[in-house]
């Protein structure tokens, strides 16, 4: 069905064009909710770009050492120091949530209420339990002596000012996508979409792969760069 | 199956109110909201005007010493963030946003009309934190409307204390006002047109605003990200814009920031939002003089083209406001290249308003003075913006002068005409009484002619080398003739006489809002969807029981063989004869 | 409506699940075998994309959208690399002119001009 509407026969400059000169609507079967958290993600990417380019100036600017993050984001497991280990369990956590969230999409679209509703908690689940993991990482780094403003490491303090300012907007984006999810979630169960449908639930799956991408930008640049 | 399906616009359920407060203070009408808006932003704006005056008898008559330099630097800093953000901005995509998007695509209120309500809740807050920062110790900010670092944190910048802290709060509240505001307004446009709106019929106003909403909701971020980063520095010492520091004696706790990093931020903000002032007004204008010239407006499809032409080169003009900052070398050429392409599509949208007029048939109601006056100020505005675009002209006049004179005459005068103007265009519309016409001719003059004053002679100023900013010019101003400190005065004066002259605008407002004629619900006999709603003012939702159906563009203005001279968009092609 | 919704088969959603647990593994061990240098830039940066793609074109359903809104969603993001492009530009040459002038001491200041 899905394929039949989204699939044209034109090629992708002219289809574009027919759709932004056409009548009413110019993404056609997008919902307005659809249509709007897609404008907003598009105006969230500037906000986390705009950290990352900040970070990456100052980065290179700066003439202190940068610390080995290998070296600063191990944790030690049965007295052997593991590279990473926490962030690719959160990394882990997230992708999993994002699965989760994605069969809550498609369970949505089959009607299946009772999958939507669970589905939808544990991604919730998974997501508190990676803010939690991000709190005990930050206590971590905290007790190492890593604060925002400055750092016992002799290195640049703004590798921790800039660490914990992206991690943190990052961490209330999926704390604010937590609540998010569990309100839909009770909302579904109640029943009351039954009758508008359940593009509720991909709308919300749009901003939780959302929060999920960025962590992959995060992973990428502040933990293996 | 897509072709023929259901607008979601028929089913849209809209709240009905039960009490006064849900339906004059929380309202989700849009046109409600847009007066909220634009009452609000008035009344901010005539906070910065009154600031503005006592700054010019300041500068005129320095021996009277009504302030000290700290309360002239919050002045300046204060009214040129109210102005660019909580006035222009707001009012041009809050007020005419809100009202304009709906009735003019024929739609029965925004897409999510309580996300808009809260919108407007949010801008509220975020005045009323602006306006605390005259309340905390040590008052509001005196950085500048620029906020540069390092001397918006360090000690001797009035308001280091307490309103920069406010201020830069202020605009997180206010972006977050601003986004929820205006993916309403882009998902309205894109998404909830009635039948036959196709975007290529869409009045320009509405394409003016869908524009700047646009540039909105992308320039934004990197001032939101800005102000949190300058708030980390105030309050938890963070090093992003502030380098390794001697202040008065101390060597402070910063090291290695970057304070060129907030100049870029700052103008990848800034200058986008130069034009999400300046294409609401172009869009508004454009009808305004299509209407009373009662042509079509000449080159509908180039219009268009421009706006989104503009709209996309303004992301990579930003730092030709940083030409004298320090940057890359190589920056300024690139800069001033892409600035010098951007008034292309400026220039084409010019050729087109006067070839509106071109043998037309042109009535010279009020709107339409406010329309003309602005293409006037927006020409001479904008050809001192090519001086100041070229970097070996911009070095010696940059903070002179003559930088206030142009971009007081570019984006703030003439979006302020055009404000005006589509008040007292749409304001029969909004309220069902027409404005005091001698009243409106009366405000226009003086008004009109006023900023000339005001303005002209300031790039003679900026010329012979008067710098901006100053407190107190008798020092360093030995060198001028003494015809500059007689200018000075003058424009003082004329200063005080065009801001006293604004409440005849505000009276007027009011007095026709109770004692106004009657108005037609077409009293200037346009085209555009708005003016063929079933009541005036348009009751919540719009349009009765059916949605219009539209069959031609906004400009079928004098069309030969036709018994009226024009044809609304809703009405039905005939078949020809 | 439920009928326009994105529905597809359930078994595109555990191949791209399955992927991004590989491309996030392949990232890791970019760290864990110590890659340096060109070839540790380019793999992070490689995963990151496969990742970021697969993210957006399938669990956001991307790829099942019309062109009209790909396009709206993905060529405003061009503003941003030049953005990240120039930036880069200028923190190159900032950092040069640092080191210049401090000799690349992150807390040295400038002081003020001897007067005489």
């Amino acid at each position: 069905m899905a394929e039949a509407t989204n699939q044209n026969p034109q090629g992708a400059i002219e289809s574009t064009v027919v759709d932004w000169s056409s009548d009413q609507t110019v993404f056609k079967g997008v919902p307005w909710g659809k249509a709007m958290m897609w404008i907003f993600l598009l105006s969230d990417t500037f906000i986390f770009t705009c950290f990352l380019v900040s970070y990456m100036t100052i980065r290179m600017t700066t003439g202190a050492p940068w610390p080995e993050p290998s070296l600063v984001f191990g944790l030690t497991v049965f007295g052997m120091n593991v590279p990473l280990l926490l962030i690719a369990i959160m990394t882990f956590i997230l992708i999993t949530s994002s699965g989760t969230m994605a069969l809550a999409v498609n369970m949505g679209y089959r009607g299946n209420k009772n999958g939507v509703f669970w589905l939808m908690l544990a991604t919730a689940l998974l997501g508190l339990s990676f803010v939690g993991m991000q709190a005990f990482e930050w206590s971590k780094l905290i007790s190492e002596g890593i604060y925002a403003w400055e750092n016992q490491m002799e290195a640049a303090p703004q590798f921790g000012s800039i660490f914990f300012m992206v991690t943190g907007f990052h961490g209330l984006h999926v704390s604010a996508g937590v609540a998010y999810l569990a309100i839909i979630a009770f909302r579904v169960r109640m029943g009351k979409y039954d009758k508008k449908g359940y593009d509720i639930v991909e709308i919300t799956g749009l901003y939780w792969h959302f929060v999920d991408l960025v962590w992959v930008f995060i992973f990428a640049f502040f933990y293996l760069w | 199956m897509a072709q023929a399906e259901i607008p979601y616009q028929e089913s849209m359920e809209l709240s009905h109110p039960h009490s006064w407060w849900t339906k004059y203070w929380f309202s989700q009408d849009h046109k409600v909201i847009a007066v909220q808006y634009g009452i609000t932003a008035i009344a901010v704006g005539l906070v910065a005007l009154v600031l503005s005056d006592l700054m010019r008898i300041q500068i005129a008559f320095p021996e009277w010493e009504i302030m000290s330099p700290d309360f002239y630097y919050q002045a300046i800093t204060m009214h040129g963030m109210i102005m660019v953000i909580y006035l222009l901005t707001a009012f041009l995509l809050g007020a005419f946003g809100n009202f304009c998007i709906p009735l003019m695509c024929g739609a029965r209120d925004m897409a999510f009309p309580f996300v808009n309500m809260l919108s407007y809740h949010v801008y509220l807050l975020s005045v009323l934190i602006l306006l605390v920062g005259y309340f905390v110790p040590g008052g509001p900010t005196g950085a500048g409307w620029t906020l540069y670092p390092p001397q918006t944190i360090t000690a001797g910048t009035p308001g280091n204390e307490w309103g920069i802290t406010t201020m830069l709060a202020s605009l997180a509240v206010f972006i977050v006002a601003f986004t929820m505001g205006g993916l309403n307004y882009i998902t309205t446009v894109l998404q909830a047109r009635t039948r036959g709106m196709t975007l290529m019929r869409m009045p320009l106003t509405v394409w003016g605003i869908f524009m700047a909403t646009f540039l909105g909701l992308l320039a934004f971020p990197a001032l939101f990200v800005s102000a949190i980063m300058m708030l980390l520095d105030k309050w938890i010492g963070t090093s992003f814009f502030m380098p390794a520091i001697v202040s008065l004696g101390e060597h402070l706790e910063y090291s290695g920031g970057q304070p060129l990093l907030f100049q870029h931020l700052f103008w990848f903000f800034g200058h986008p939002e130069v034009y999400i002032v300046a294409l609401p007004a172009f869009g508004v204008v454009s009808d305004i003089i299509s209407v009373n010239a009662r042509k079509n407006i000449f080159g509908y499809r180039l219009m268009v083209w421009a706006l989104v032409a503009i709209g996309i080169l303004s992301f990579i003009v930003w730092a030709h406001h940083m030409f004298v900052a320090g940057m890359h070398p190589f920056f300024g050429f690139f800069f001033a290249t892409t600035t010098l392409i951007i008034a292309v599509p400026t220039a084409i949208k010019v050729y087109n308003w006067i070839l509106t007029l071109w043998r037309a048939n042109v009535r010279l109601t009020v709107p339409m003075l406010y329309a003309l006056s602005f293409v006037l100020t927006f020409i001479l505005g904008g050809i001192t913006g090519l001086f100041l675009g070229n970097v070996i002209i911009d070095v010696p006049l940059s903070d002179t002068y003559f930088v206030v004179a142009h971009f007081h005459m570019v984006m703030g005068v003439a979006p302020i005409l055009v404000i005006f103007g589509g008040i007292y265009h749409w304001y029969p519309k909004i309220t069902g009484r027409m404005l005091n016409d001698r009243i409106g001719r009366v405000h226009f003059w003086i008004t009109f002619l006023g900023t000339y004053i005001i303005y002209f002679p300031m790039h003679y100023l900026g010329f012979i080398g008067t710098p901006r900013r100053y407190f107190d010019n008798l020092g360093v101003s030995d060198f001028y003739p003494m015809s500059a400190h007689y200018l000075n005065d003058v424009i003082t004066i004329v200063a005080l006489v065009v801001g006293a002259s604004q409440l005849l605008y505000i009276y007027n407002l009011v007095y026709s809002y109770f004692r106004g004629e009657k108005a037609s619900p077409n009293p200037w006999g346009a085209a555009s969807l708005e003016w063929c709603t079933p009541q005036t003012p348009p009751e919540h939702g719009n349009w009765g029981d059916t949605l219009p159906t539209v069959h031609r563009w906004a400009y079928d203005y004098s069309v030969p063989g036709h018994d009226k001279d024009f044809i609304a968009q809703n009405e039905p092609q005939r078949s020809p004869a | 409506m439920a009928s326009q919704g994105q529905q597809h088969p359930i078994k595109v959603y555990f191949l791209v699940w399955f992927l991004l647990f590989v491309f996030s593994a392949g990232s890791y061990y970019v760290d864990i075998a110590g890659f340096e240098g060109m070839a540790r830039w380019f793999l992070i940066l490689v995963f990151m994309l496969l990742k970021a793609g697969f993210i957006v074109a399938v669990f956001m359903h991307m790829k099942w959208e019309r062109p009209a809104l790909i396009l709206a969603i993905l060529l405003p993001t061009l503003f941003l690399l030049v953005l990240m492009y120039l930036m880069a530009f200028e923190a190159d040459y900032a950092y040069a002119t640092r080191v210049l002038y401090f000799g690349a001491d992150p807390n040295a200041v400038a002081l003020p001009p001897v007067t005489h």
